[in-house]
């Protein structure tokens, strides 16, 4: 009995102090929870990203449900705006609409030139481009990283590496999908890099984010010599995005370097759509390409 | 029978107000404002109520809740996973150290007590995210939501306070 008395006495003193000891070292517990966690974005970042996915996935309704009224809002005063301005939007509609008129008899004569020439030339046509549109759920970007949370997921059909515009032009691509949701990385980004042409010139170069409001043209020829306000478009290289993807104009800096000014207004994103480019199976990927095209030949 | 369990409920909400507040700041901190360009400097709301929690109530907000805060903060920000997690808990110990200094003082006291937080943990977690990435993270985006903070922070506290006062009308 006396034995007994004394176990279970040592039992709930070891329990008390089990408790005393995690509520004062609550603090160090965490903090080295913390740094486990940061030391297991090097050691297993697949794992990471995957529970990060499914996370956003998970709270992407709440992030809806409190995005829709905001969403609302902002349609309504963009409406208003619209209300207000509707003699000079109207006046700028109409030479608008003249000068279209003009450039839609260029096209057309230019369109049907094109298709002759190319049955002369016996032109293989790229594959057309399906679209899917997406509402912004959330906007995660702060000081060190660009990007959005929308709502299209796999069960959409969006895939990893698809290209993300908005009406104007090239926004970013997608570097997260879940089934629901998907993360979006901002041209702005510091970790993007997308290839892009100078329309006109015909320069190549690598589009990086800087966390600005400008990405860089970078990897530029050494002699090449840009003019502001020439267009620049998604190259395709790489097989990532489509072509001729508008993104925005160029810049010079004070210091002889190119930035770019985004097509679209990267500051007031409400619906995107995100380009389907490769319609079978994910981001186009050259060499996993050629392999099946070797397996497939075997 | 109603009466007993509709108290606990109401107990329980009471009880755990410091750390829904804390969730709905890491919300209200990536969603889509209608304010162009925001996104890049929207305020640390998550890190306003981390402050303020762990002065006031720190009975309520214990460190594994700033954890778990900063655990849903990086998830949402795309940060390195534990970053924001590690700063709060940081952010919490050094608060709750420190909250004599704060408690029944003037407001512009727990005021400057936020500045100096919140520039710190930018400063720190600036600092770890150019070690983790190694690279040099531009300075301006930090600062201005560093400074945006500091000019928010009374109107969240505000409702705080409102908020700490309906609910635990002893204090």
């Amino acid at each position: 009995m006396p034995v007994h008395q004394r176990s279970s006495g040592w039992s709930y003193v070891a329990a008390i102090s089990w408790r005393v000891v995690l509520q004062r070292f609550s603090f160090i517990v965490f903090m080295v929870l913390a740094l486990g966690l940061l030391l297991l974005n090097r050691v297993h970042p697949g794992t990471v990203q995957g529970v990060r996915t499914h996370l956003v996935d998970g709270i992407a309704p709440v992030l809806d449900a409190f995005a829709r009224p905001l969403t609302a809002i902002e349609q309504a005063a963009a409406n208003a705006r619209s209300y207000m301005s509707l003699r000079t939007e109207n006046e700028k509609l109409r030479t608008d609409n003249a000068s279209m008129k003009q450039w839609r008899d260029a096209l057309v004569t230019l369109q049907r030139e094109n298709r002759e020439l190319r049955d002369l030339l016996h032109f293989k046509a790229e594959p057309g481009l399906a679209y899917i549109s997406a509402r912004v759920i959330a906007d995660t970007g702060g000081p060190f990283t660009r990007g959005l949370i929308i709502t299209a997921g796999a069960t959409d059909g969006a895939r990893e590496g698809m290209a993300v515009m908005t009406g104007e032009g090239l926004i970013g691509r997608v570097i997260e999908v879940g089934d629901w949701s998907s993360r979006v990385l901002l041209i702005t980004d510091l970790n993007s890099r997308i290839p892009v042409t100078v329309a006109g010139s015909g320069d190549r170069a690598i589009l990086v984010g800087e966390n600005s409001a400008a990405p860089k043209l970078m990897y530029l020829p050494r002699d090449a010599v840009l003019s502001t306000g020439a267009q620049v478009v998604t190259s395709g290289h790489g097989g990532i995005f489509p072509p001729n993807l508008p993104v925005g104009t160029v810049t010079e800096t004070s210091r002889g370097a190119y930035n770019l000014v985004p097509a679209a207004d990267m500051g007031r994103i409400n619906y995107v759509r995100l380009v389907d480019f490769n319609l079978k199976g994910g981001a186009f990927n050259p060499v996993a390409a050629k392999v099946e095209a070797a397996a497939k030949k075997r | 029978m109603f009466d007993v369990v509709w108290q606990r409920l109401d107990y329980g909400a009471r009880l755990s107000l410091p750390f829904i507040t804390a969730l709905l700041g890491v919300l209200l901190g990536v969603l889509a404002w209608p304010l162009p360009h925001l996104g890049a400097v929207a305020p640390p709301f998550a890190l306003m109520m981390v402050y303020y929690w762990a002065i006031h109530r720190p009975d309520l907000f214990r460190p594994w809740m700033a954890f778990l805060i900063g655990f849903l903060n990086d998830i949402v920000h795309s940060l390195p996973l534990g970053l924001s997690a590690l700063l709060f808990v940081a952010a919490h110990q050094v608060i709750f150290r420190q909250r004599r200094f704060f408690v029944g003082h003037s407001f512009s006291m727990i005021w400057w007590g936020f500045a100096l937080t919140v520039f710190l943990v930018t400063l720190a977690a600036w600092i770890l995210q150019n070690l983790i990435a190694w690279t040099f993270l531009p300075v301006l985006p930090a600062v201005m939501q560093c400074v945006l903070a500091i000019v928010l922070f009374p109107l969240p506290c505000w409702l705080l306070i409102r908020l700490q006062r309906a609910a635990f009308p002893q204090g």
